[in-house]
């Protein structure tokens, strides 16, 4: 019999978890279907896509008016035919026909007008993206964060000079012309917001909980069973909470895998991103409000989506560090778990407690708890606390060190620990 | 040869055992004290389970803290109290144990066989733990003690809820295996090794009382034990001269079994002492305080 795959068995045979990790994967499918009504919606970017490209330059945006332009042509004669009336848009349509277009138009024609509309939206935002980022202004953007944060001193300067960084780095935005390409409009779907706030958090949130559940339950499993006096003497001895380790590690993993990949498949097969993996994550269509997302590095949206995925496995391997530390100091898993949901809540709030005028406040958010909080802002000009360029890589590069120190230490105390 | 040199374990202030010093060589040696008075935590230390607050143990020179798995592969462990992985079959749980002594896996399968027919567990080899009786718990440790062959094996209080036939046969099982190994048995149950242990240790105030043979422990009351036959009426004034070992009941009157510095009445009959009256003799103040 093999040590490591009894370890793993034993994670199998936990009701709680393999409860937990079914309720998990089935909460996860009614958050997305739940947000998929406007499923259809999203196809006609694709088709608009398909025909014209999402990269937006003068030859795209003239092909597009022309096809915009037919398909008005083709809406009045539809509305010619119907009400002998025409229009110059879909939305002068609407406000003509609020009440009565369900007796006067066929299904199929209400849906071309309903498409067409849709086209309209992106044709006529299209025109407005260079005024709307020639009027954004990263310094004064800076300057409302440290305003916001009632931030002074050093900690104003910290933040000062990272907004002056990342305005470079806007201006070779604008030269790249990550924000001209077409995406699902923000403001109205807000799909960037549903993807990665909404179902990473849930997904990060649930990952968490299941990474510390399993690797307390691995690790005081002997404790737990009273078989510590006879697992513990045998040749394999202590050097068995090494084994537990790695187990925990690869059930960690696993069930962060299927997590992952159950509620994926089913987003990315009910809302069709097929033609716009390669759209830059900066696309002003992304914003969901007045100010548009903007990543530190020219990134696509699958390349956002991999690197935030990976850092949702750094997270896991994070928290796994730490309840490890946890484990083999509280020896009964009810009373660990609460002691991590304890030690989460002081790492978000006692951060808040340090004065705002030195560069002691940044600290706080160089957390494994902070980091997962926002996973929707990875990788982006963000508030004024995280607004570093290799936050996410610092975050957990430093809490991979130490959490690796502090389990050496662990490994090596109990080894040398009363029973 | 495994020798306990000089070894304190205390937590904190409190102190447990003082200056133990004892040595094992091939052979059984019962470990004979009450209940708490520092037997578990010795057996702890020599399972490596527990570490010395002062001096060493030596398993043939070496410390058997820094031999680590060398010394573990040589060692058979049963606990006092002990867990089991209630899913698990016996054959299931020796095959887990097996792999974590280290033990490979064909001639772990050979040896589970064999040790589930010595412990009389082959009929439910292969059902849950779940639903056993105490003495079948016990018997799937005995087993597992055994799996590697050991060299050194430290039974903790080994015949609790072993029915009376399973406790004769374990004994003969122990005498068997002593003849090359070292076994060190734990127990307050004085029959369990006053018939099978080459010596007899016992501890009293945290510190080795007697270290020998089951006869030289004996001399210490020689011609210090009496029996005598009372009616019941005077089996109080009795009771309050002298130290009683043993009361009977016999026909109309008592049987009583005690112990004097002198024969003071012919009534008395001299008898050869036990381990089980030395036991009561020493540990005189903890027996009256648990009974």
């Amino acid at each position: 019999m093999n040590v490591r795959m009894n370890e793993f068995k034993k994670v199998l045979s936990s009701p709680i978890i393999l409860g937990l990790l079914i309720l998990f994967i089935v909460f996860n499918s009614i958050t997305i279907f739940k947000s998929s009504y406007f499923k259809d919606d999203l196809k006609v970017l694709n088709e608009v896509v398909a025909k014209f490209g999402y990269k937006i330059d003068d030859e795209m945006v003239n092909r597009l008016k022309e096809y915009y332009e037919e398909q008005i042509n083709r809406l009045n004669e539809i509305t010619e035919k119907r009400t002998a009336k025409r229009y110059s848009s879909v939305s002068e349509f609407y406000k003509d026909n609020f009440y009565n277009m369900e007796d006067v138009y066929s299904e199929e024609e209400k849906m071309f007008i309903r498409n067409l509309g849709i086209i309209e939206n992106y044709y006529y935002e299209i025109g407005q993206v260079d005024e709307l980022y020639s009027n954004i202004d990263i310094i004064a953007k800076g300057e409302y964060e440290i305003k916001k944060y009632g931030l002074s001193g050093k900690a104003a300067d910290t933040v000062r000079n990272q907004y002056r960084e990342f305005n470079e780095r806007f201006h070779q935005l604008i030269r790249n012309g990550e924000h001209k390409n077409l995406f699902f409009m923000g403001k109205v779907y807000k799909m960037h917001s549903l993807l990665f706030k909404t179902i990473f958090k849930t997904i990060i949130f649930e990952i968490v909980i299941l990474s510390v559940l399993i690797t307390l339950y691995l690790i005081n499993y002997e404790f737990d069973c009273n078989t510590e006096y006879i697992i513990y003497t045998t040749k394999r001895g202590r050097n068995l909470i090494i084994d537990k380790l790695c187990i925990a590690i690869c059930s960690n993993l696993l069930v962060a895998t299927i997590i992952i990949f159950t509620a994926l498949s089913l987003y990315f097969t009910i809302f069709n991103y097929s033609g716009l993996w390669n759209v830059p994550i900066s696309s002003y269509f992304n914003a969901e409000y007045s100010f548009p997302y903007m990543s530190w590095w020219n990134m696509s949206f699958k390349q956002y989506l991999f690197l935030s995925i990976l850092v949702i496995y750094a997270s896991m391997m994070l928290f796994t560090g730490i309840a490890f530390i946890l484990a083999r100091a509280i020896k009964n898993n009810y009373i660990g778990f609460f002691v991590f949901a304890i030690v989460f809540g002081l790492f978000l709030t006692v951060p808040n407690m340090i004065p705002r005028n030195t560069n002691l406040i940044f600290i706080g958010g160089f957390t494994p708890f902070f980091l997962i909080m926002n996973p929707n802002i990875w990788f982006m000009e963000n508030e004024a606390l995280v607004t570093f360029k290799y936050y996410e890589l610092s975050t957990i590069s430093i809490w991979t060190v130490l959490l690796l120190i502090l389990s050496v230490l662990s490994v090596k105390r109990f080894k040398r620990q009363d029973i | 040869m495994l020798i306990v040199n000089n070894v304190s374990k205390s937590y904190g202030k409190f102190s447990v055992l003082e200056n133990i010093n004892i040595e094992f060589s091939k052979g059984i040696y019962g470990l004979l004290a009450p209940n708490g008075a520092g037997k578990t935590t010795l057996i702890k230390m020599l399972t490596t389970l527990l570490f010395p607050s002062e001096g060493e143990i030596l398993y043939n020179g070496t410390d058997i803290f820094s031999m680590g798995d060398d010394y573990r592969d040589i060692l058979g462990y049963l606990p006092q109290e002990f867990g089991y992985y209630r899913n698990y079959s016996p054959r299931k749980f020796l095959h887990y144990l097996s792999a974590l002594k280290g033990i490979d896996r064909d001639k772990a399968k050979n040896r589970i066989d064999e040790l589930l027919k010595l412990v009389g567990l082959e009929n439910v080899a292969d059902k849950k733990m779940g639903k056993f009786s105490g003495g079948m718990i016990q018997r799937v440790g005995i087993a597992q003690a055994m799996l590697n062959n050991p060299k050194i094996l430290i039974l903790d209080e080994p015949t609790v809820g072993l029915d009376p036939k399973e406790r004769v046969r374990f004994r003969n099982l122990l005498t068997e295996l002593s003849r090359e190994r070292i076994v060190i048995l734990s127990t307050h149950i004085v029959s369990d090794v006053e018939s099978i242990a080459n010596e007899i240790i016992m501890i009293k105030n945290k510190k080795v009382l007697y270290k020998d043979s089951p006869k030289n422990i004996c001399k210490i009351l020689s011609g210090k034990v009496y029996e005598i036959e009372v009616d019941f009426d005077q089996v109080s004034n009795f009771r309050k001269e002298y130290f009683i070992l043993s009361e009977r009941q016999e026909d109309n009157s008592m049987k009583l079994r005690f112990i004097s510095e002198e024969k003071k009445d012919d009534s008395w009959t001299a008898v050869n002492p036990t381990i089980e009256d030395v036991f009561m003799h020493v540990y005189k103040d903890e027996v009256i305080k648990e009974g």
